[in-house]
């Protein structure tokens, strides 16, 4: 995938394609989560962690991405783990435009999505254009529970 | 880890210990089901008790579309009704500490604890 300059390196689990809704995030969150678990040894608050903080990139997406448009979007996630660094890097994508959203709209700025995704992760990063937002999680020494392919 | 069933489910029970009105809360707390989290205080705030107390014991995920009811709650809720949430664990305190909403709704890690915070 060249969208957003996201490298291609064995990515292992990715959802394209989703309409930015709450029921999506819903569904993805709960395949996410069973995925983390099969693949990766995490304790329980470093699993609660991603899951949450991967969560709240989704329903940034799927209340805010598509606001003015007639009906949602769509949103893509993809999860990356590097392992010589054992980092894993997950990814949450949107075409539209919520960090331009009318700043009347005081949702946004209540909203504790993003100090959240800070807080649970080791990095996040938000990076809006006009083609839409890309949010960035990293997590540092995630051990596999698999042997490398 | 277990599979998670396929859509999100959250169930608040209401009870009544002496003037507290204690909403159990189960399941999932996302933006799907926040709003039933919503209503369940509301009502209970309609009651006139003394006080409200949000149990999250049983919650497996609490969103931060969850964690704004909370705070709204304690905002909307008229002044002479107290409000105290329970949460214990990675998925719920851990969160609500981390952005600083463990300060603002009085989080106590039992229910027996945050019952005797009211009643004191």
């Amino acid at each position: 995938m060249s969208t957003f300059g996201m490298p291609c390196t064995g990515t292992q689990f990715a959802q394209i394609d989703a309409a930015a809704n709450p029921q999506n995030a819903a569904r993805i969150r709960h395949e996410f989560a069973d995925w983390l678990g099969r693949h990766f040894t995490l304790d329980a608050t470093k699993a609660s962690d991603v899951v949450l903080a991967v969560n709240e990139a989704m329903a940034n997406a799927a209340e805010y991405a598509y606001v003015t448009a007639e009906r949602p979007g769509a949103m893509h996630v993809i999860a990356d783990y590097d392992w010589d660094a054992a980092t894993l890097t997950v990814t949450v994508t949107d075409e539209g435009t919520w960090r331009n959203v009318d700043p009347a709209t005081a949702e946004l700025r209540r909203g504790r999505g993003i100090p959240l995704m800070e807080a649970l992760a080791d990095r996040a990063t938000v990076d809006s254009s006009a083609a839409g937002t890309r949010v960035c999680l990293e997590w540092d020494r995630i051990t596999s529970a698999r042997a490398r392919a | 880890m277990a599979s998670q069933p396929a859509a999100s489910s959250c169930t608040v029970e209401q009870k009544r210990v002496g003037e507290i009105d204690v909403l159990s809360v189960a399941g999932v707390v996302d933006m799907l089901t926040a709003p039933q989290l919503e209503e369940a205080i509301t009502a209970a705030g309609k009651d006139s008790p003394q006080g409200v107390i949000v149990d999250l014991s049983a919650v497996d995920f609490l969103a931060s579309a969850g964690m704004g009811i909370l705070v709204a709650a304690r905002d909307e809720l008229p002044a002479s009704v107290q409000f105290a949430v329970v949460a214990d664990g990675p998925a719920t305190s851990r969160p609500l500490k981390l952005v600083g909403i463990a300060d603002i709704v009085g989080l106590h890690a039992t229910l027996d604890e945050a019952l005797a915070a009211l009643t004191a």
